[in-house]
């Protein structure tokens, strides 16, 4: 079995007086999606900004390559290499998307060139309004910017929060195309309500329930274990 | 030989475009008429106005650093140009002479002074929530004023400083006739205060355009996504802060030289002076720099000649009474225009038409 890149460690997390993560544990394998499922409120969306350090931990341990990171700025751990897409995607809307990209780019040279021309190959809608201001780019477009801003760095983990929210069903799977290209070359750690998607990516699973982690494993054996889908998700054969 | 990748394509057809473009022009018609009025319209009242929209649209500019560039609100943007007015004053006024060293002396004491206090106002506010730079910013202004107009012995008070000016800049300085328009003291100043602010100018372009300007628009837009980009948005807030303030500094300077005056009213009424140039920005468009010159020349126009309007209506219609009382309230005129500017501007003139060429850009791209 592959070395997690990422542990997740019994952590608390508050938003004022809320305690929303309870003590919740999971690990990202290297060369793997793993997704975090539940419903609305389970805290998935606040797991990873107490991964990134946008919200504190109050409790437990976050380990990113063997360092703890739990006590260090947003800034300092994107530097590490983690690379995170908010749900509101974060597009710096009054910006191009050229620039979005740019400002993106921490270093720039040959290696960050050529992440960026990859990039493009797998995003070609973003070449296609490179000057284009972001903020009046479709919800699909803006999806693929706010992924593209995060992987044109030496990323080599990536949170992704509900990337498909609000998007068609055929970008969805334009979505599921760019992430099975992603996970050549990155960790991905995915945030997914759409139980279509979580199962076309992810590799491994972990179900949240009251901000704490309920059930993991396979994906393979989530897609078949009709209980669980039906207990946690509400997901039923029928609906399917 | 390899086929040029998208951004190469874009990179190429922007370098072909820049120098065809109709904004290009535009703006050589601008520096062209500044550079005439002198001579086209030799009289005081036009040079002034003509020097004060060059001065005030520079200090728009720098001022939409903060607040257009990287969201940031200062109430003490007039305060930094008080003191940049004020350090030149005392070094080429009350504790010093006119010499041209004098006078470089002052414009580094505005930067220094205005940097040191800008870093300090920083790193007390900035800390806990940009909002209490807006607050600090005030009172500290308040506070200068009363300071200025408190400690007379040392600032002149409410009576303020005279200015002599060294050189080629005095006022009774001639170098004889050129195309029929004598070249004064004053005029070189209008020329130096020109280049400067032109200089300035430039200088506040290259600002914005580099990374570091686009870091700050990043921050502008979410500072919590900019953090999880990777950037301590609190040094980044402080440079554009800084830098912000030193331009407002070094106007200030440049503005004692055009008045040969200073005194708290003048150039230390920080309310007044932060109304203008919030009215500028408003009107011109916030995150343009381009904004302040439509904003200020606007501004300005507008409050020089709408008072002579009823000048205009008695002469040529004597007997229209209406007109007459309408025209004395020139003010009322002012603010619907101002309102209307709002209504059909909403992101200010440069940043709406900015707004529509980008729009139209984008519809474009999707058509291709």
């Amino acid at each position: 079995m592959s070395e997690a890149i990422l542990k997740v460690e019994g952590t608390h997390t508050f938003i004022g007086q809320h305690h929303i993560l309870q003590g919740i544990s999971f690990d990202a394998k290297a060369d793997a999606v793993t997704v975090l499922i539940g419903r609305n409120g389970a805290g998935k969306s606040t797991a990873l900004k107490t991964v990134i350090g946008l919200l504190p931990s109050s409790e437990g341990r976050i380990m990113f390559k063997g360092n703890e990171i739990q006590k260090k700025k947003p800034y300092e751990i994107a530097r590490m290499g983690i690379g995170f897409v908010p749900e509101d995607m974060g597009i710096f809307a009054n910006l191009t998307v050229e620039e979005n990209m740019r400002v993106a780019m921490l270093v720039e040279d040959e290696a960050t060139a050529q992440r960026l021309e990859r990039t493009l190959d797998i995003f070609s809608d973003l070449g296609k309004f490179w000057k284009a201001q972001a903020g009046i780019l479709s919800g699909g477009q803006k999806q693929m910017l706010a992924i593209a801003r995060a992987i044109v760095n030496d990323t080599s983990l990536l949170l992704i929060d509900e990337p498909s929210k609000g998007l068609a069903p055929i970008l969805v799977d334009a979505l599921i195309e760019a992430i099975n290209q992603i996970k050549e070359y990155s960790v991905v750690v995915l945030v997914e309500q759409n139980f279509y998607m979580a199962s076309s990516v992810g590799d491994y699973f972990y179900i949240l329930d009251d901000g704490m982690v309920v059930h993991g494993g396979l994906m393979e054996d989530l897609v078949n274990d009709e209980e669980l889908k039906s207990k946690y998700l509400g997901i039923s054969k029928a609906a399917e | 030989m390899a086929e040029p990748t998208p951004v190469q394509i874009f990179r190429i057809e922007e370098k072909r475009k820049q120098y065809r473009s109709g904004s290009f022009f535009l703006k050589i018609g601008i520096l062209a008429l500044f550079v005439l009025v002198p001579f086209v319209f030799p009289s005081y009242k036009t040079v002034d106005l003509a020097m004060q929209i060059i001065m005030f649209a520079t200090l728009v500019a720098s001022f939409d650093i903060l607040l257009g560039y990287t969201g940031i609100l200062s109430f003490g943007h007039g305060m930094f140009f008080g003191i940049g007015a004020y350090c030149v004053a005392f070094l080429i006024g009350k504790y010093g002479m006119p010499s041209y060293l004098n006078l470089a002396l002052g414009f580094v004491t505005a930067a220094l002074t205005a940097s040191a206090l800008a870093l300090l106002i920083s790193f007390l506010s900035l800390r806990v929530k940009a909002i209490f730079f807006a607050m600090i910013t005030l009172a500290i202004a308040e506070l200068a004023i009363v300071l200025a107009t408190g400690l007379s012995h040392f600032t002149g008070g409410e009576d303020g400083i005279s200015l002599s000016m060294p050189g080629i800049f005095a006022v009774s300085f001639s170098i004889g006739d050129f195309m029929g328009l004598e070249i004064t003291g004053s005029v070189l100043t209008y020329y130096f205060i020109f280049l400067s602010c032109l200089g300035l100018f430039l200088l506040m372009l290259r600002f914005t355009h580099s990374p570091l300007g686009r870091v700050l628009q990043a921050i502008r837009d979410n500072v919590q996504r900019a953090e999880a980009l990777g950037y301590k948005t609190f040094i980044f807030q402080i440079i554009s802060i800084t830098f912000g303030c030193v331009v407002a500094a070094i106007i200030g300077g440049l503005y004692a030289m055009w008045v040969g005056y200073v005194n708290p009213a003048s150039s230390l009424e920080v309310m007044a002076i932060m109304l203008n140039v919030l009215l500028m920005v408003i009107i011109g468009g916030m995150g343009t720099l381009y904004g302040g010159i439509v904003g200020a020349a606007f501004l300005l126009i507008t409050q020089t000649f709408l008072p002579d309007l009823q000048n205009l209506a008695k002469d040529f219609f004597p007997q229209a009474t209406l007109l007459h009382n309408v025209l004395e309230r020139w003010l009322l005129l002012f603010g619907i225009l101002f309102i209307l500017v709002v209504i059909f501007f909403p992101k200010g003139v440069i940043g709406s038409v900015q707004d529509y060429i980008s729009r139209r850009k984008t519809i474009l791209l999707g058509k291709e």
